[in-house]
Protein backbone atom coordinates (compact mmCIF):
# COMPACT_ATOMS: atom_id res chain seq x y z
CA UNK A 1 0.00 0.00 0.00
CA UNK A 2 1.38 3.16 -1.07
CA UNK A 3 -0.07 6.50 1.44
CA UNK A 4 -2.72 6.12 3.69
CA UNK A 5 -5.82 8.14 3.19
CA UNK A 6 -4.73 10.23 6.07
CA UNK A 7 -1.51 11.19 4.86
CA UNK A 8 -3.27 12.11 1.46
CA UNK A 9 -5.47 14.21 3.65
CA UNK A 10 -2.87 15.59 5.36
CA UNK A 11 -0.68 16.13 1.98
CA UNK A 12 -2.24 18.63 0.56
CA UNK A 13 -3.13 17.38 -2.43
CA UNK A 14 -6.68 16.93 -4.45
CA UNK A 15 -7.48 13.77 -2.65
CA UNK A 16 -9.79 11.44 -4.43
CA UNK A 17 -11.43 8.36 -3.13
CA UNK A 18 -14.20 6.35 -4.48
CA UNK A 19 -16.99 4.33 -3.32
CA UNK A 20 -17.17 0.12 -3.99
CA UNK A 21 -19.50 -2.11 -3.43
CA UNK A 22 -19.83 -5.13 -1.64
CA UNK A 23 -20.91 -8.51 -2.36
CA UNK A 24 -24.41 -9.96 -1.38
CA UNK A 25 -22.83 -13.61 -0.93
CA UNK A 26 -19.31 -14.76 -0.69
CA UNK A 27 -18.08 -14.68 -4.04
CA UNK A 28 -15.24 -11.33 -3.88
CA UNK A 29 -14.36 -11.31 -7.07
CA UNK A 30 -16.07 -8.07 -8.48
CA UNK A 31 -14.72 -6.34 -5.18
CA UNK A 32 -11.24 -7.76 -5.50
CA UNK A 33 -11.27 -6.24 -9.09
CA UNK A 34 -12.90 -3.50 -8.47
CA UNK A 35 -10.38 -2.76 -5.98
CA UNK A 36 -7.25 -3.82 -8.28
CA UNK A 37 -8.94 -1.54 -11.06
CA UNK A 38 -9.11 1.49 -8.50
CA UNK A 39 -5.83 1.24 -6.69
CA UNK A 40 -3.32 3.84 -9.07
CA UNK A 41 -6.70 5.81 -9.24
CA UNK A 42 -7.50 6.19 -6.26
CA UNK A 43 -6.30 7.63 -2.39
CA UNK A 44 -9.38 5.60 -0.53
CA UNK A 45 -12.06 3.61 -0.69
CA UNK A 46 -14.98 3.85 0.81
CA UNK A 47 -16.72 0.49 1.94
CA UNK A 48 -20.63 0.35 2.23
CA UNK A 49 -22.09 -0.94 5.59
CA UNK A 50 -25.00 -2.35 4.29
CA UNK A 51 -25.69 0.99 2.25
CA UNK A 52 -29.35 1.99 1.53
CA UNK A 53 -30.33 -0.63 4.61
CA UNK A 54 -30.20 -3.77 1.43
CA UNK A 55 -28.04 -6.73 3.28
CA UNK A 56 -24.42 -7.16 1.88
CA UNK A 57 -20.77 -8.51 3.41
CA UNK A 58 -19.49 -7.19 6.86
CA UNK A 59 -17.84 -3.94 5.85
CA UNK A 60 -15.12 -4.95 8.18
CA UNK A 61 -14.32 -7.94 6.13
CA UNK A 62 -14.61 -6.30 2.83
CA UNK A 63 -12.32 -3.40 4.24
CA UNK A 64 -9.99 -6.28 5.09
CA UNK A 65 -10.18 -7.62 1.50
CA UNK A 66 -9.23 -3.81 0.73
CA UNK A 67 -6.23 -3.69 2.25
CA UNK A 68 -5.17 -7.37 1.10
CA UNK A 69 -5.16 -5.96 -2.20
CA UNK A 70 -3.20 -2.76 -1.79
CA UNK A 71 -5.51 0.36 -1.06
CA UNK A 72 -6.47 2.21 2.09
CA UNK A 73 -10.40 1.17 2.95
CA UNK A 74 -12.72 3.60 4.33
CA UNK A 75 -15.10 1.63 6.68
CA UNK A 76 -18.83 2.80 7.32
CA UNK A 77 -19.81 2.33 10.05
CA UNK A 78 -23.68 2.64 10.70
CA UNK A 79 -25.80 3.13 13.96
CA UNK A 80 -29.11 1.37 12.76
CA UNK A 81 -27.98 -1.90 12.78
CA UNK A 82 -26.08 -2.16 15.95
CA UNK A 83 -26.27 -0.85 19.69
CA UNK A 84 -23.31 0.79 21.66
CA UNK A 85 -22.09 -2.49 22.45
CA UNK A 86 -21.78 -3.86 18.78
CA UNK A 87 -20.47 -0.62 17.65
CA UNK A 88 -17.58 -0.63 19.61
CA UNK A 89 -16.81 -3.90 19.48
CA UNK A 90 -16.86 -3.43 15.61
CA UNK A 91 -14.26 -0.39 16.26
CA UNK A 92 -11.85 -2.90 18.14
CA UNK A 93 -12.07 -5.74 15.35
CA UNK A 94 -11.31 -2.99 12.81
CA UNK A 95 -8.41 -1.44 14.80
CA UNK A 96 -7.17 -5.21 14.94
CA UNK A 97 -7.18 -5.54 11.07
CA UNK A 98 -5.66 -2.42 10.33
CA UNK A 99 -9.14 -0.91 9.54
CA UNK A 100 -8.05 2.99 10.46
CA UNK A 101 -10.59 5.10 8.70
CA UNK A 102 -13.85 5.44 9.86
CA UNK A 103 -16.85 6.54 8.23
CA UNK A 104 -19.33 7.54 11.07
CA UNK A 105 -22.78 7.35 9.41
CA UNK A 106 -26.36 7.46 11.26
CA UNK A 107 -27.40 4.62 8.35
CA UNK A 108 -30.48 4.72 5.90
CA UNK A 109 -33.54 3.53 7.35
CA UNK A 110 -34.55 0.25 6.94
CA UNK A 111 -37.41 1.53 4.54
CA UNK A 112 -35.01 1.75 1.79
CA UNK A 113 -33.93 -1.15 1.87
CA UNK A 114 -34.49 -5.54 1.36
CA UNK A 115 -35.16 -5.98 5.14
CA UNK A 116 -38.41 -3.88 5.83
CA UNK A 117 -39.36 -5.50 8.81
CA UNK A 118 -35.96 -5.68 10.31
CA UNK A 119 -35.95 -3.18 13.51
CA UNK A 120 -33.91 -0.12 12.92
CA UNK A 121 -31.53 0.58 15.75
CA UNK A 122 -30.41 3.97 16.63
CA UNK A 123 -29.00 3.67 20.02
CA UNK A 124 -26.66 6.23 19.36
CA UNK A 125 -26.40 8.45 16.40
CA UNK A 126 -23.40 9.74 14.32
CA UNK A 127 -22.59 12.29 16.51
CA UNK A 128 -22.23 10.10 19.32
CA UNK A 129 -20.50 7.23 17.52
CA UNK A 130 -17.92 9.57 16.84
CA UNK A 131 -17.12 10.87 20.10
CA UNK A 132 -17.42 6.87 20.70
CA UNK A 133 -14.63 6.26 18.87
CA UNK A 134 -12.61 9.30 20.24
CA UNK A 135 -13.02 7.75 23.56
CA UNK A 136 -12.07 4.07 22.87
CA UNK A 137 -8.65 6.03 21.66
CA UNK A 138 -8.04 7.04 25.16
CA UNK A 139 -8.53 3.92 26.51
CA UNK A 140 -12.10 4.10 27.78
CA UNK A 141 -15.67 2.50 26.18
CA UNK A 142 -18.98 4.45 26.08
CA UNK A 143 -19.73 3.60 29.65
CA UNK A 144 -15.70 4.42 31.07
CA UNK A 145 -14.46 1.33 31.67
CA UNK A 146 -11.35 0.70 30.74
CA UNK A 147 -9.57 -0.98 27.58
CA UNK A 148 -6.79 -3.30 27.48
CA UNK A 149 -4.91 -1.63 24.45
CA UNK A 150 -6.21 1.32 22.54
CA UNK A 151 -7.01 1.94 19.10
CA UNK A 152 -6.04 4.42 16.34
CA UNK A 153 -8.73 6.12 14.16
CA UNK A 154 -8.88 8.35 11.66
CA UNK A 155 -12.29 9.36 11.96
CA UNK A 156 -15.25 10.78 8.92
CA UNK A 157 -18.70 11.70 9.02
CA UNK A 158 -21.14 12.53 6.55
CA UNK A 159 -23.26 16.20 5.43
CA UNK A 160 -25.11 17.09 2.68
CA UNK A 161 -24.50 20.56 1.21
CA UNK A 162 -27.48 20.41 -1.23
CA UNK A 163 -30.27 19.99 2.31
CA UNK A 164 -32.37 22.48 2.36
CA UNK A 165 -32.74 24.26 5.11
CA UNK A 166 -29.40 24.17 5.47
CA UNK A 167 -29.27 25.68 9.03
CA UNK A 168 -30.13 22.22 11.17
CA UNK A 169 -27.65 20.28 8.68
CA UNK A 170 -25.00 23.14 9.58
CA UNK A 171 -25.69 22.68 13.37
CA UNK A 172 -25.27 18.58 12.83
CA UNK A 173 -21.64 19.35 10.77
CA UNK A 174 -20.57 21.30 13.74
CA UNK A 175 -21.20 18.55 16.49
CA UNK A 176 -19.71 16.17 14.18
CA UNK A 177 -16.16 18.19 14.19
CA UNK A 178 -16.56 18.81 17.56
CA UNK A 179 -16.90 14.91 18.52
CA UNK A 180 -13.96 14.32 17.04
CA UNK A 181 -14.57 13.68 12.61
CA UNK A 182 -11.64 14.85 10.71
CA UNK A 183 -13.07 14.48 7.68
CA UNK A 184 -16.35 14.86 5.77
CA UNK A 185 -17.77 12.96 2.38
CA UNK A 186 -20.31 14.83 1.62
CA UNK A 187 -23.63 13.86 0.15
CA UNK A 188 -23.45 14.07 -3.88
CA UNK A 189 -23.28 17.66 -4.94
CA UNK A 190 -24.83 18.93 -7.93
CA UNK A 191 -24.84 23.13 -7.01
CA UNK A 192 -21.86 24.56 -6.91
CA UNK A 193 -23.71 27.26 -5.20
CA UNK A 194 -24.76 25.44 -2.45
CA UNK A 195 -21.49 23.93 -1.78
CA UNK A 196 -19.84 27.26 -1.91
CA UNK A 197 -22.28 28.48 0.91
CA UNK A 198 -21.91 25.02 2.70
CA UNK A 199 -17.34 25.25 2.71
CA UNK A 200 -17.87 28.71 4.14
CA UNK A 201 -19.25 27.49 7.17
CA UNK A 202 -17.14 24.15 6.72
CA UNK A 203 -13.56 26.00 6.59
CA UNK A 204 -14.75 27.50 9.86
CA UNK A 205 -13.00 24.17 11.19
CA UNK A 206 -9.83 22.41 10.11
CA UNK A 207 -11.82 19.25 9.07
CA UNK A 208 -10.83 17.74 5.71
CA UNK A 209 -14.09 17.81 3.22
CA UNK A 210 -14.50 15.57 0.23
CA UNK A 211 -17.42 16.62 -2.44
CA UNK A 212 -19.54 13.30 -3.15
CA UNK A 213 -19.70 13.31 -6.96
CA UNK A 214 -22.56 10.85 -8.15
CA UNK A 215 -22.79 9.41 -11.66
CA UNK A 216 -25.99 9.84 -12.82
CA UNK A 217 -27.64 6.95 -14.91
CA UNK A 218 -30.34 8.33 -17.14
CA UNK A 219 -32.10 4.90 -16.69
CA UNK A 220 -32.94 6.06 -13.22
CA UNK A 221 -34.26 9.91 -13.37
CA UNK A 222 -37.25 9.05 -11.98
CA UNK A 223 -36.05 7.26 -9.35
CA UNK A 224 -33.76 10.27 -8.58
CA UNK A 225 -37.02 12.40 -9.25
CA UNK A 226 -39.30 10.65 -6.29
CA UNK A 227 -36.92 10.30 -3.19
CA UNK A 228 -35.82 6.75 -3.47
CA UNK A 229 -32.72 7.85 -2.77
CA UNK A 230 -32.15 9.29 0.82
CA UNK A 231 -30.01 12.41 0.71
CA UNK A 232 -29.52 12.83 -3.41
CA UNK A 233 -31.36 15.88 -4.20
CA UNK A 234 -30.68 16.27 -8.21
CA UNK A 235 -32.01 19.52 -9.50
CA UNK A 236 -34.52 19.56 -12.13
CA UNK A 237 -32.61 21.27 -14.93
CA UNK A 238 -29.53 18.30 -14.28
CA UNK A 239 -32.45 15.63 -14.35
CA UNK A 240 -33.81 17.39 -18.18
CA UNK A 241 -30.20 17.21 -19.13
CA UNK A 242 -29.58 13.59 -18.60
CA UNK A 243 -32.97 12.06 -19.02
CA UNK A 244 -33.09 10.34 -22.63
CA UNK A 245 -29.36 10.54 -22.62
CA UNK A 246 -26.65 7.75 -22.73
CA UNK A 247 -24.51 7.30 -19.46
CA UNK A 248 -21.86 9.51 -21.48
CA UNK A 249 -24.26 12.95 -20.57
CA UNK A 250 -23.88 11.57 -16.61
CA UNK A 251 -20.08 11.11 -17.11
CA UNK A 252 -20.14 14.61 -18.54
CA UNK A 253 -21.69 15.74 -15.83
CA UNK A 254 -19.40 14.65 -13.40
CA UNK A 255 -16.38 15.84 -15.16
CA UNK A 256 -17.91 19.34 -15.04
CA UNK A 257 -18.64 19.42 -11.30
CA UNK A 258 -15.59 18.08 -10.80
CA UNK A 259 -13.49 20.61 -12.65
CA UNK A 260 -15.61 23.30 -11.13
CA UNK A 261 -14.69 21.95 -7.60
CA UNK A 262 -10.75 21.64 -8.47
CA UNK A 263 -10.16 24.66 -10.38
CA UNK A 264 -12.21 26.80 -8.06
CA UNK A 265 -10.53 25.15 -5.02
CA UNK A 266 -13.76 24.69 -3.98
CA UNK A 267 -12.86 21.19 -1.69
CA UNK A 268 -10.05 19.07 -0.37
CA UNK A 269 -10.97 16.29 -3.19
CA UNK A 270 -13.50 14.46 -4.15
CA UNK A 271 -15.44 11.15 -3.58
CA UNK A 272 -16.59 9.05 -6.74
CA UNK A 273 -19.99 7.16 -6.51
CA UNK A 274 -20.53 5.41 -9.82
CA UNK A 275 -21.95 2.18 -8.53
CA UNK A 276 -22.21 -0.30 -11.74
CA UNK A 277 -20.07 1.85 -13.36
CA UNK A 278 -16.71 1.64 -11.82
CA UNK A 279 -15.21 1.11 -14.77
CA UNK A 280 -15.96 4.24 -16.06
CA UNK A 281 -14.06 6.10 -13.49
CA UNK A 282 -10.82 7.14 -15.54
CA UNK A 283 -12.94 8.51 -18.17
CA UNK A 284 -14.93 10.71 -15.29
CA UNK A 285 -11.90 11.70 -13.99
CA UNK A 286 -10.39 12.69 -17.52
CA UNK A 287 -13.67 14.59 -17.57
CA UNK A 288 -13.11 16.45 -15.01
CA UNK A 289 -9.20 17.17 -15.88
CA UNK A 290 -7.96 14.97 -13.88
CA UNK B 1 -54.24 9.57 25.04
CA UNK B 2 -53.67 5.67 23.66
CA UNK B 3 -54.64 5.20 20.51
CA UNK B 4 -55.65 1.54 19.10
CA UNK B 5 -57.31 0.01 16.03
CA UNK B 6 -59.34 -3.04 15.87
CA UNK B 7 -58.01 -6.05 15.00
CA UNK B 8 -58.90 -7.21 11.17
CA UNK B 9 -62.36 -9.19 11.46
CA UNK B 10 -60.74 -12.16 10.80
CA UNK B 11 -57.91 -12.29 13.66
CA UNK B 12 -60.77 -12.00 16.00
CA UNK B 13 -62.96 -14.56 15.01
CA UNK B 14 -60.20 -16.97 14.80
CA UNK B 15 -58.81 -15.88 18.26
CA UNK B 16 -62.26 -16.57 19.73
CA UNK B 17 -63.20 -19.94 17.47
CA UNK B 18 -64.01 -22.87 19.40
CA UNK B 19 -65.75 -20.65 22.10
CA UNK B 20 -68.97 -20.78 23.22
CA UNK B 21 -69.96 -18.25 25.69
CA UNK B 22 -68.07 -14.85 24.80
CA UNK B 23 -67.61 -11.52 26.83
CA UNK B 24 -66.69 -8.94 25.23
CA UNK B 25 -65.65 -5.94 27.44
CA UNK B 26 -65.20 -2.92 26.06
CA UNK B 27 -63.12 0.15 27.80
CA UNK B 28 -64.79 4.00 27.76
CA UNK B 29 -61.87 5.76 28.05
CA UNK B 30 -58.75 6.13 25.85
CA UNK B 31 -59.92 3.50 22.74
CA UNK B 32 -63.89 5.08 23.22
CA UNK B 33 -62.30 8.32 21.85
CA UNK B 34 -60.49 6.56 19.41
CA UNK B 35 -63.86 4.97 18.37
CA UNK B 36 -61.48 1.47 18.50
CA UNK B 37 -62.88 -0.42 21.55
CA UNK B 38 -66.06 1.74 23.35
CA UNK B 39 -69.25 1.01 23.84
CA UNK B 40 -70.29 1.58 20.14
CA UNK B 41 -67.78 -0.43 19.28
CA UNK B 42 -68.59 -3.08 21.09
CA UNK B 43 -72.04 -2.88 20.00
CA UNK B 44 -71.14 -3.05 16.70
CA UNK B 45 -68.40 -6.10 16.69
CA UNK B 46 -70.49 -7.78 18.70
CA UNK B 47 -73.48 -7.60 16.09
CA UNK B 48 -70.93 -8.48 13.21
CA UNK B 49 -69.37 -11.16 15.15
CA UNK B 50 -73.47 -12.54 15.76
CA UNK B 51 -74.49 -12.34 11.84
CA UNK B 52 -70.99 -14.06 11.23
CA UNK B 53 -71.06 -16.65 13.67
CA UNK B 54 -74.84 -17.28 12.78
CA UNK B 55 -74.18 -17.77 9.12
CA UNK B 56 -71.18 -20.67 9.43
CA UNK B 57 -74.16 -21.95 11.74
CA UNK B 58 -72.01 -21.89 15.07
CA UNK B 59 -74.59 -21.77 18.14
CA UNK B 60 -72.67 -18.97 20.60
CA UNK B 61 -73.89 -16.72 22.93
CA UNK B 62 -72.06 -13.03 23.14
CA UNK B 63 -72.79 -10.39 25.72
CA UNK B 64 -71.15 -7.18 25.92
CA UNK B 65 -70.14 -4.68 28.84
CA UNK B 66 -68.67 -1.43 28.59
CA UNK B 67 -66.13 -0.45 31.44
CA UNK B 68 -65.14 3.50 32.15
CA UNK B 69 -61.31 1.99 32.39
CA UNK B 70 -60.09 -1.55 31.99
CA UNK B 71 -56.28 -0.27 32.91
CA UNK B 72 -57.80 0.40 36.82
CA UNK B 73 -58.23 -2.41 39.49
CA UNK B 74 -60.91 -0.37 40.99
CA UNK B 75 -62.39 0.11 37.87
CA UNK B 76 -62.46 -3.86 36.90
CA UNK B 77 -65.30 -3.43 40.09
CA UNK B 78 -67.57 -2.64 38.29
CA UNK B 79 -67.12 -5.47 35.99
CA UNK B 80 -67.70 -7.85 38.61
CA UNK B 81 -70.84 -6.25 40.11
CA UNK B 82 -72.84 -6.30 36.51
CA UNK B 83 -71.96 -9.89 35.01
CA UNK B 84 -70.77 -13.37 36.32
CA UNK B 85 -67.52 -14.14 34.62
CA UNK B 86 -67.52 -17.57 35.32
CA UNK B 87 -70.41 -17.54 33.09
CA UNK B 88 -67.93 -17.45 30.10
CA UNK B 89 -65.80 -19.37 28.02
CA UNK B 90 -63.83 -16.40 27.20
CA UNK B 91 -63.22 -12.41 27.39
CA UNK B 92 -62.68 -10.48 24.94
CA UNK B 93 -61.12 -7.30 25.72
CA UNK B 94 -61.32 -4.33 23.26
CA UNK B 95 -59.10 -2.07 25.69
CA UNK B 96 -55.41 -1.69 25.22
CA UNK B 97 -53.48 -3.88 25.86
CA UNK B 98 -52.65 -2.97 29.04
CA UNK B 99 -56.03 -3.08 30.23
CA UNK B 100 -56.24 -6.65 28.12
CA UNK B 101 -53.55 -7.70 30.82
CA UNK B 102 -54.63 -6.65 33.74
CA UNK B 103 -58.09 -7.93 32.81
CA UNK B 104 -55.84 -11.34 32.22
CA UNK B 105 -54.74 -10.66 35.79
CA UNK B 106 -57.67 -10.62 37.74
CA UNK B 107 -59.81 -13.37 35.56
CA UNK B 108 -56.58 -15.11 35.71
CA UNK B 109 -58.72 -18.64 35.29
CA UNK B 110 -60.30 -17.10 32.29
CA UNK B 111 -58.88 -16.91 28.36
CA UNK B 112 -58.60 -13.15 27.53
CA UNK B 113 -58.13 -12.43 24.29
CA UNK B 114 -57.22 -8.96 22.75
CA UNK B 115 -59.88 -7.04 19.88
CA UNK B 116 -57.48 -4.33 19.39
CA UNK B 117 -53.58 -3.64 18.65
CA UNK B 118 -52.45 -0.76 20.09
CA UNK B 119 -50.96 2.10 18.54
CA UNK B 120 -49.13 4.68 20.36
CA UNK B 121 -49.19 7.25 22.34
CA UNK B 122 -50.96 10.61 21.03
CA UNK B 123 -53.33 13.00 20.44
CA UNK B 124 -56.52 13.78 18.75
CA UNK B 125 -56.16 16.22 15.50
CA UNK B 126 -59.68 16.20 14.53
CA UNK B 127 -63.11 14.03 13.98
CA UNK B 128 -61.31 10.25 13.54
CA UNK B 129 -57.53 11.48 13.24
CA UNK B 130 -55.03 10.78 15.89
CA UNK B 131 -51.41 11.14 15.95
CA UNK B 132 -48.24 10.00 17.73
CA UNK B 133 -46.45 11.91 19.90
CA UNK B 134 -44.51 10.12 22.90
CA UNK B 135 -42.99 7.03 22.90
CA UNK B 136 -42.66 7.11 26.79
CA UNK B 137 -38.74 6.58 26.97
CA UNK B 138 -39.34 8.04 30.65
CA UNK B 139 -36.07 11.22 30.08
CA UNK B 140 -38.03 13.15 28.19
CA UNK B 141 -35.85 15.87 26.00
CA UNK B 142 -38.96 18.50 24.96
CA UNK B 143 -36.94 21.15 27.16
CA UNK B 144 -34.61 21.30 24.87
CA UNK B 145 -36.13 20.32 21.60
CA UNK B 146 -38.94 23.17 21.46
CA UNK B 147 -41.48 21.17 22.22
CA UNK B 148 -41.14 18.44 19.72
CA UNK B 149 -40.25 15.18 20.48
CA UNK B 150 -37.32 14.00 18.34
CA UNK B 151 -37.61 10.69 19.65
CA UNK B 152 -40.92 9.86 18.34
CA UNK B 153 -41.21 12.54 15.78
CA UNK B 154 -37.97 11.58 14.22
CA UNK B 155 -37.93 8.57 11.63
CA UNK B 156 -34.82 7.56 13.11
CA UNK B 157 -34.99 8.99 16.63
CA UNK B 158 -31.71 10.67 16.02
CA UNK B 159 -30.97 12.90 19.58
CA UNK B 160 -28.23 15.25 17.77
CA UNK B 161 -29.98 16.80 14.95
CA UNK B 162 -31.35 16.11 11.29
CA UNK B 163 -29.90 12.83 8.89
CA UNK B 164 -28.84 13.74 5.36
CA UNK B 165 -32.26 12.97 4.11
CA UNK B 166 -34.84 16.27 4.67
CA UNK B 167 -36.14 17.06 1.49
CA UNK B 168 -37.68 20.59 1.52
CA UNK B 169 -38.52 20.19 4.94
CA UNK B 170 -39.74 17.03 4.60
CA UNK B 171 -38.64 13.55 6.10
CA UNK B 172 -37.01 11.01 3.95
CA UNK B 173 -39.02 7.99 5.01
CA UNK B 174 -42.19 9.85 4.67
CA UNK B 175 -42.23 12.64 2.51
CA UNK B 176 -45.84 13.27 3.56
CA UNK B 177 -44.46 14.14 7.35
CA UNK B 178 -42.49 17.11 8.37
CA UNK B 179 -38.41 16.18 9.48
CA UNK B 180 -38.72 16.56 13.15
CA UNK B 181 -35.50 17.99 12.87
CA UNK B 182 -36.14 21.04 10.75
CA UNK B 183 -39.64 21.77 12.79
CA UNK B 184 -37.57 21.91 15.94
CA UNK B 185 -34.62 23.98 14.23
CA UNK B 186 -37.20 26.25 12.77
CA UNK B 187 -38.93 26.42 16.23
CA UNK B 188 -36.07 26.86 18.66
CA UNK B 189 -34.56 29.90 15.61
CA UNK B 190 -38.47 31.53 15.92
CA UNK B 191 -38.05 31.37 19.68
CA UNK B 192 -34.35 32.63 19.92
CA UNK B 193 -33.53 29.23 21.76
CA UNK B 194 -30.93 27.67 18.81
CA UNK B 195 -28.47 27.65 21.83
CA UNK B 196 -30.34 24.34 23.14
CA UNK B 197 -29.70 22.60 20.21
CA UNK B 198 -25.84 23.76 19.79
CA UNK B 199 -24.28 21.05 22.87
CA UNK B 200 -24.16 17.05 22.11
CA UNK B 201 -26.55 15.21 23.46
CA UNK B 202 -25.15 12.46 25.85
CA UNK B 203 -26.32 8.39 24.46
CA UNK B 204 -29.75 7.63 26.18
CA UNK B 205 -29.78 5.66 29.26
CA UNK B 206 -32.00 2.99 28.00
CA UNK B 207 -31.19 1.57 31.99
CA UNK B 208 -33.85 4.31 32.69
CA UNK B 209 -36.27 2.29 30.55
CA UNK B 210 -37.22 -0.36 33.02
CA UNK B 211 -38.60 -3.57 31.16
CA UNK B 212 -41.36 -3.66 32.87
CA UNK B 213 -41.87 -0.23 34.44
CA UNK B 214 -42.81 0.68 37.81
CA UNK B 215 -43.87 3.49 39.04
CA UNK B 216 -44.28 4.30 43.01
CA UNK B 217 -45.61 8.09 44.15
CA UNK B 218 -43.21 9.39 46.50
CA UNK B 219 -45.61 9.43 49.02
CA UNK B 220 -46.32 5.77 48.84
CA UNK B 221 -43.30 4.67 48.48
CA UNK B 222 -43.28 3.19 52.19
CA UNK B 223 -45.87 1.34 51.43
CA UNK B 224 -44.44 -0.84 48.53
CA UNK B 225 -41.31 -2.34 47.84
CA UNK B 226 -39.61 -1.43 43.97
CA UNK B 227 -41.11 -4.15 42.58
CA UNK B 228 -44.80 -2.86 43.55
CA UNK B 229 -45.42 -5.60 45.97
CA UNK B 230 -47.12 -4.52 49.30
CA UNK B 231 -44.79 -4.52 52.05
S1 LIG C 1 -35.48 13.31 7.59
FE1 LIG C 1 -35.64 14.26 9.59
S2 LIG C 1 -37.31 13.18 10.63
FE2 LIG C 1 -36.74 11.95 8.86
S3 LIG C 1 -35.26 10.47 9.67
FE3 LIG C 1 -34.06 12.20 8.89
S4 LIG C 1 -33.82 13.57 10.65
FE4 LIG C 1 -35.42 12.11 11.19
Amino acid sequence: MGKTFKEALASGKFVITANISSPKGVNVDSLINQVKFLKDLTDGLVVPDNLLATMTMSACAASRLVIENGVDPIMSLNCRDRNRIALASDLLGASLMDIKNILCVSGDHTKFGDHIDAKPVYDIDSVQLLGMARGLEKGRDISHNELNGYPQFCLGAVANPEADPLGPQLNKFDKKVQAGAEFFLTLPVFNIDNLKRFMEHARKSEVKILASIRVLVPEEVHKYADGSYPGLFVPEDVLEEIKDASIDKGIEVAGRLIRDIKDRNICDGINLMASGYEERIPDILKAGGI
Amino acid sequence: MIVAKRKPFQEIKELISGYKKILIVGCGTCVAVCLAGGEKEVAILSAQLKIALRLEGKAVEIKEITIQRQCDREFLQELKRQVDVADFDVILSTACGAGVQLLSDVYSEKVVVPGLDTAFIGVAEGPGIWSERCRACNQCVLGLTGGICPVTMCAKGLPNGPCSGARNGKCEVDPEKDCAWVKIYERLERLGRLDQIKEIVPPRRYSVQQNPAIAIHEAYKRRFDKDGKNV
